[in-house]
């Protein structure tokens, strides 16, 4: 019997006196806290006569047991009916507890009903030691289960408040788990999508990523993909996968954590139609420096050209007069028509105008051909965007963005070219035009910049390679440069070193975009007052080979 | 291809002639200028470069020099600097595309009568040159709503 050096503190409700100087000794309660005492140093028992006082010191202290005299029936019951499920255990004590009324008091929620005999002194202290004890229990186990269940709500709040979809699947792809963003994402209350399975949401190519975490377990961060609500609405998501694996380190399933791409990708859509707005604005500058000056001289040779016309004319005029008068065989009034033709003739320069009307003719011809030109040039440009990636020759991308932005430098730029024959990639070619440009007008501006009015002319170098896995362009120019300290930000939306309005500051991060989005790599180097050069590498594409199955390489 | 500094000389009684020079990089704007300002009573002198643009201000005077602003080796603006020099007297005007901005401060310091935008209109090239020869002349009566392109 023990008390594992704990203190145990024990209330006697008991109708005998026992402290009270000069007071009888109930043999009683001598009996019952004398065989209390027996569970050792460790007990420190209190004695109150009355149910009230009892019940007044359990509110005020903890008891760790009750002991009550059955002598006093209605005590027992006030005390058993005070004291609730979360307070002391009751044990009630008496010399000669009837069946009926140990029943009784088990029934009113007595732990215990212990008889009292002079030859048991053992068997208060054994119920006592056991209802403690029990006692203890309960009160450890409850307080264990409280910390369970305020760990689960922490992390049911967590999950529930945080911002990002949370769905949890078994290894056949059933949602075990589903938080509310995740449920407002699918359309569907979270709740409700408990046990159904994820396919119809995360079906087609957005399958793989969390397929594949089924299959074999791999993480993947932040993949972007698109899922289709049961209404039809397409969201696009970024998610991050990871297998859902138990104490033991079996794999039980996948966690997938996702967000609403939607507004960013709108945000993307505005970014990148701003970009294009900007290169069309620098594509429609150079192309408009490129017509004026033969749109100006076709213009201007026109308009000289009716005068010539009116000249030739009002020639003709006399000549028609003259031959009437040949026919009036009147001599004296053919020499007057032949003078006044003379006249006329000399005073229109008829060989002047003749001569220059057919110099006038062949320029505006050669004016409206170079116009025809650009025109093509713009056609080569912009052709082919289909929507889908198609196989492109990379050199001849190069080449038409080249030629239509060419016109804008050609006084302060050599152009040096250094291609490699190259295999089709899979792309978007007027993405890929768009980034061409992009970087040529950027070297362009940089020489500008560099050359000022010197009459110095910079150099731009085009070079394309043919790698083994795709294609690799670099434009190098003899610009400013870039300051080391700028670097690192120049692929940053709305970062620019050009003064207002000469830039978006969206040309270098957009063309980034472009490449990332082919699957490829765009870096720079620059060195200031030497120049920059752009690298980029674009992939064959996967599906290059599927396309007409002349990809090759 | 005809010669860069080439003259041609008008019939026309020469102290009323003035002297214009034009200088642009595309010899068919040179042509196209000839032919329409021919009757316009100015002895035309044109070049494609600036540099013997500045030899021929060097050589003869000139009234009226008429520059377009992008060209090889050296911009319009600094040639009609460099021109202010050599003939301060010569009114100055300048040809632009729309793709450069020229600054008023600009056009004010180096004394730019007009900026005259490609493609031009020949009416309004006519009058606005006019002008520029004889800025006292009574301006002539035009659509108030389609200035000449004085300062355009």
């Amino acid at each position: 019997m023990s008390l594992e050096g704990s203190v145990v503190h024990i209330l006697v409700v008991h109708p005998g006196r026992y402290s009270e100087p000069g007071g009888a000794l109930d043999p009683g309660l001598v009996a019952c806290t004398s065989s209390l005492e027996r569970l050792g140093s460790g007990v420190q028992w209190e004695h109150v006569r009355d149910a009230e006082r009892a019940l007044a010191l359990c509110v005020e202290r903890r008891f760790d047991l009750v002991v009550a005299d059955a002598a006093r029936g209605a005590v027992c019951e006030a005390i058993l009916a005070g004291i609730d499920a979360g307070g002391p255990p009751v044990i009630v004590v008496g010399e000669g507890l009837s069946d009926e009324c140990a029943l009784e008091m088990f029934r009113r929620g007595a732990a215990d009903c212990v008889t009292l005999k002079p030859d048991d002194v053992e068997a208060l202290p054994i119920a006592a030691l056991e209802q403690i004890e029990r006692a203890r229990e309960v009160r450890q186990r409850g307080a264990a289960e409280r910390r369970i269940r305020d760990l689960e709500r922490y992390t049911e709040n967590i999950i529930r408040n945080m911002n990002s979809a949370l769905l949890v699947v078994d290894p056949d792809g059933r949602i075990t788990y589903c938080n509310a963003p995740a449920g407002a994402i699918l359309g569907e209350d979270a709740r409700a999508l408990r046990g159904r399975e994820v396919w119809r949401w995360f079906g087609g190519d957005s399958a793989t990523i969390l397929s594949q975490t089924l299959a074999n377990g791999s993480s993947t961060k932040g993949a972007e993909q698109v899922i289709t609500r049961e209404d039809g609405v397409v969201i696009p998501i970024g998610i991050s996968c990871a297998p859902f694996v138990d104490a033991e380190g079996a794999r039980i399933g996948a966690i997938a954590i996702f967000q609403d791409l939607s507004e960013v990708k709108q945000l993307q859509s505005q970014v990148l139609q701003t970009e294009k707005m900007a290169s069309i604005g620098q594509l429609a500058a150079g192309v408009a420096h490129e017509i004026n000056n033969p749109m100006g001289f076709v213009h201007a040779n026109l308009a000289q050209m009716a005068e010539y016309l009116a000249d030739v004319r009002s020639v003709w005029e006399r000549v028609a007069e003259l031959l009437q008068s040949v026919e009036s065989q009147d001599l004296a009034t053919i020499r007057k028509s032949a003078d006044a033709l003379a006249d006329h003739v000399r005073e229109v320069d008829l060989a002047y105008v003749i001569s220059d009307f057919g110099k006038a003719i062949r320029e505006s011809q050669e004016g409206s051909e170079r116009i025809r030109h650009i025109v093509q040039d713009l056609r080569e440009f912009s052709h082919s965007e289909t929507g889908e990636r198609v196989l492109a020759d990379v050199n001849q991308c190069l080449d038409s963005t080249a030629t239509i932005v060419w016109p804008m430098m050609k006084q302060i730029v050599n152009l040096e070219k250094d291609y490699e024959d190259l295999d089709p990639i899979a792309c978007f070619p007027m993405q890929v035009k768009q980034v061409f440009m992009n970087l040529l007008v950027n070297a362009y501006q940089s020489i500008e910049s560099a050359v000022g009015e010197s009459g110095e002319m910079g150099t731009i170098w085009l070079r394309t390679r043919q790698r083994s896995d795709g294609v690799a362009v670099e434009v190098t120019d003899t610009g400013v440069g870039i300051l080391e300290a700028n670097l690192d930000r120049i692929f940053d939306p709305f970062f620019t070193t050009k003064k207002v309005g000469s830039g978006t500051g969206l040309g270098l991060s957009t063309s980034f975009g472009i490449v990332q989005r082919h699957g490829g790599r765009m870096t720079v180097e620059s060195k200031l007052g030497v120049g920059t050069t752009f690298s980029l590498f674009l992939p064959t594409g996967e599906d290059a080979g599927g396309l007409g199955g002349f990809g090759g390489g | 291809m005809r010669g860069g500094s080439e003259a041609s000389v008008e019939a026309e009684p020469a102290a009323l002639r003035r002297t214009l020079l034009v200088v642009d990089d595309e010899v068919r704007i040179l042509s196209a200028l000839r032919r329409t300002l021919r009757r316009e009573g100015y002895e035309i002198v044109t070049s494609e470069s600036v540099h013997r643009a500045l030899e021929i201000l060097d050589e003869r005077p000139v009234d009226v020099i008429l520059s377009d602003q992008k060209m090889p080796g050296m911009s319009g603006l600094q040639f009609l600097a460099e021109a202010a020099v050599r003939r301060p007297g010569a009114a100055r005007l300048l040809f632009t595309g729309w793709t450069q901005e020229i600054p008023a401060d600009a056009l004010e310091r180096l004394g730019i009568v007009a900026l005259i935008n490609k493609p031009w209109d020949d009416a309004q090239l006519k009058e606005t040159l006019r002008r520029a020869c004889d800025p006292d002349a009574p301006p002539p009566a035009v659509d108030p709503a389609n200035p000449p392109g004085l300062g355009g």
